[in-house]
């Protein structure tokens, strides 16, 4: 490992071959260093509509419209504060995973590669393990046949297949799914909010905004071995969960946010004769530069408001209104947290469809289970491409021999490997119904999460120019975040012996 | 207000006014279908539709008139702060009417409104979201013959042109340091 804590912002390199002159580069860690290039200005203006899109559609899933809903069912609104703390904590993460992307137009693998080559391995392998798994689909397609009563199998299995040939077809996969996530996203916060806005009342949304800031709260049975790894998991479902937030600096650079602007895009599989080359690693800006760093300023203030508004307020939002929701259906149902502490794991998105119907009927109550297979769809679109995005990124820049193939070509075979794989599972594997599948993805993810926060740290203090590294409190936050992670993991590990629910 | 004036107005409105009536008919619509004859459903689907839709479609000249700062979060929640409650109390009332054949407000007022004051904040993140999605593209259309389309649209123009430009350099930039590596 190279400490680059010492090297000045930009150093001698290899000489240019058409100006003689030396190439300022920024050495960092023990892979090539990066050359100094211009840093693009910021958008113009605060605009609505950027790259954290996907984390939204990655982060509003199962833990914003089930699994919590569930806990509040069973535990009381105070139990939210803990979701409070995971939410936030997220935001920042998402700030600090942005941090490095834009100041290098590399993601935080290449990151993690640069601090030490296995760190990134690890996550190649945790991908593997943790994501292959199609629960996130199963739980969507379930709710889906709720309303259709098409069989949930035969469902995902074509939206499996839809999913594998719309990116395959994609000329930009960024811009197609950018587009298609933005609209699908809209429709859920509007209809969302209008749902809530009917069913709810002022007494459960202020019991719910108020038990979260309950802190401190925990009722003994939570301490239990079955509440407690469900408690831990649904923390880590709190907005993106798992290596989603790692995936969100490759869509960072996708998008063109800082330096990922001197990076090319991925394209879909039928157009990949037209993919440009990838250079071999990211870029850096002259942190001695004041005109620079007053457009890197720019640039935090553009992401700031993203993780600000967008990430926070919209996951906020989504579930401070599933969780009205669930009030009301313990209301209409009040036998509902009794058949959850027993085991009924489809009690609450039940009880929730019974909420909607109650305003409004049948129809209504499909609606729920609409939003709920909207859910589903959005985190099955996001994922797959996260998954085959991170995969390729890993593997392209690398697997020895990889870059003979280009990277559409590798992130195409990801994606139809992870498709058919799933396809698989779903017929002949262990497919135990969805919310199985997603107790296993929640706790799992914890450990990458906090695998993750000291990667965060080692990359963004060591791997980055003084000027741009983060200030003091963010590190303890991210380092709180590790300790948060790892710490309620080993101890569910060591207290109830229990590693999944 | 001559009808070519008025038409023009509903041009720059409608992106605005089909995002409200959507999200209304939507969801509120589908709560009055169920079990209900179809005059009644329509008439829930229109009592919170179509007061969403005036106000989007309001929105949506403020914006084209420039009187608020395109794609900014800050006015559109404040105009939806106010412009929510207000359509969702106007759908109860209505909905009343048209049950019990009297208008009634909703039992506790204050908190009715308080409550939807603050689910309106999730309302126009979506309002924005899908109304930044559609309306430069209609106004674009709309831009031959109407000026104050073509005004607006010029401005999120420049804004694309701009970022345009922007890739464009970087593509240079890159084309550049490829040929140095070779």
């Amino acid at each position: 490992m190279v400490d680059s804590s010492k090297v000045p912002v930009s150093g001698a390199g290899q000489p240019g071959p058409d100006t003689g002159k030396a190439e300022r580069v920024w050495r960092a860690g023990g892979l090539d260093p990066m050359p100094i290039r211009k840093l693009p200005d910021a958008p113009p203006a605060i605009h609505i509509l950027g790259p954290t899109v996907f984390l939204v559609a990655l982060g509003v899933g199962m833990g914003e419209s089930y699994m919590w809903p569930r806990l509040v069912l069973v535990f009381g609104p105070e139990i939210r504060w803990l979701f409070l703390i995971g939410v936030t904590l997220q935001a920042v993460v998402m700030l600090e995973m942005a941090r490095y992307a834009m100041a290098t137009g590399e993601s935080i693998f290449t990151g993690a590669a640069r601090v030490f080559k296995p760190l990134m391995w690890f996550f190649f392998a945790v991908a593997i393990l943790v994501y292959v798994w199609p629960g996130h689909l199963s739980a969507g397609a379930a709710a889906f046949e709720e309303i259709t009563g098409i069989p949930w199998v035969l469902t995902a299995c074509i939206a499996l297949v839809l999913v594998g040939v719309v990116f395959t077809l994609a000329k930009v996969i960024y811009n197609l799914l950018e587009n298609l996530l933005s609209v699908l996203i809209g429709v859920l916060v509007v209809g969302t909010a209008i749902v809530a806005s009917l069913v709810g009342s002022w007494g459960d949304l202020s019991s719910t905004l108020t038990g979260m800031f309950a802190f401190g709260y925990f009722p003994s049975e939570a301490m239990s071995s079955t509440w407690f790894p469900i408690v831990v998991g649904a923390i880590a479902f709190a907005g993106p969960s798992g290596m989603q937030q790692m995936w969100y600096t490759l869509h960072l650079r996708d998008s063109g946010a800082g330096m990922g602007a001197h990076v090319p895009k991925i394209r879909g599989l039928r157009h990949a004769a037209e993919q440009e080359e990838m250079p071999a690693r990211g870029f850096m800006f002259d942190t001695e530069d004041p005109e620079e760093m007053k457009k890197w300023k720019g640039w935090r203030r553009w992401v700031t408001f993203d993780a600000l508004l967008l990430f926070w307020g919209i996951t906020m939002l989504v579930t401070v209104s599933f969780t009205v929701l669930a009030q009301a259906a313990a209301r209409e149902n009040p036998n509902v947290a009794s058949l959850i502490e027993g085991g009924d794991r489809d009690a609450a998105l039940g009880a929730m469809s019974d909420a909607f119907a109650s305003v409004g009927g049948s129809v209504l109550g499909g609606v729920f289970f609409g939003f709920i297979a909207l859910i589903g769809l959005n985190a099955t679109l996001g994922l797959f491409d996260s998954f085959s995005r991170g995969q390729a990124d890993m593997t392209y820049f690398f697997v020895p021999g990889a870059k003979r193939f280009k990277i559409s070509h590798i992130y195409a075979f990801f994606l139809w490997a992870v498709i058919i794989f799933g396809i698989l599972i779903l017929n002949f594997g262990p497919a135990d119904g969805p919310s199985g599948v997603l107790d296993i993805l929640a706790f799992l993810s914890t450990f990458a999460m906090g695998a993750y926060c000291v990667v965060l740290l080692l990359v963004n203090n060591k791997m980055l120019p003084k000027p741009i590294r983060p200030k003091w409190w963010a590190n303890l936050i991210i380092g709180f975040g590790a300790v948060f992670y790892l710490g309620m993991l080993f101890y569910s590990l060591l207290r109830f012996g229990v590693v999944v629910s | 207000m001559d009808t070519t004036r008025l038409l023009r107005l509903g041009e720059l409105a409608l992106p605005g006014l089909a995002v409200g009536l959507i999200a209304g008919a939507v969801a509120g619509g589908l709560a009055g279908i169920v079990g209900q004859p179809v005059g009644w459903a329509l008439v829930s689907m229109l009592a919170l539709g179509v007061p969403l839709a005036i106000l989007g479609g309001g929105y949506g000249l403020l914006v084209a008139y420039r009187k608020v700062r395109i794609g900014a979060f800050a006015p559109v929640a404040l105009f939806w702060l106010v412009g929510f409650p207000l359509a969702r109390l106007t759908h109860e009332v209505l909905t009343y009417l048209v049950l019990a054949g009297e208008p009634r407000l909703p039992p506790d007022v204050l908190g009715f409104l308080a409550y939807q004051g603050i689910i309106s904040a999730g309302f126009a993140i979506g309002f924005l979201w899908l109304h930044e999605r559609i309306a430069p593209r209609w106004w674009q259309r709309m831009a031959p013959r109407n000026p104050v389309a073509a005004d607006v649209y010029s401005a999120y123009a420049a804004y694309a042109k701009q970022v345009y430009e922007q890739r464009e350099a970087r593509r240079r930039s890159r084309g550049r340091a490829t040929t140095q590596q070779r």
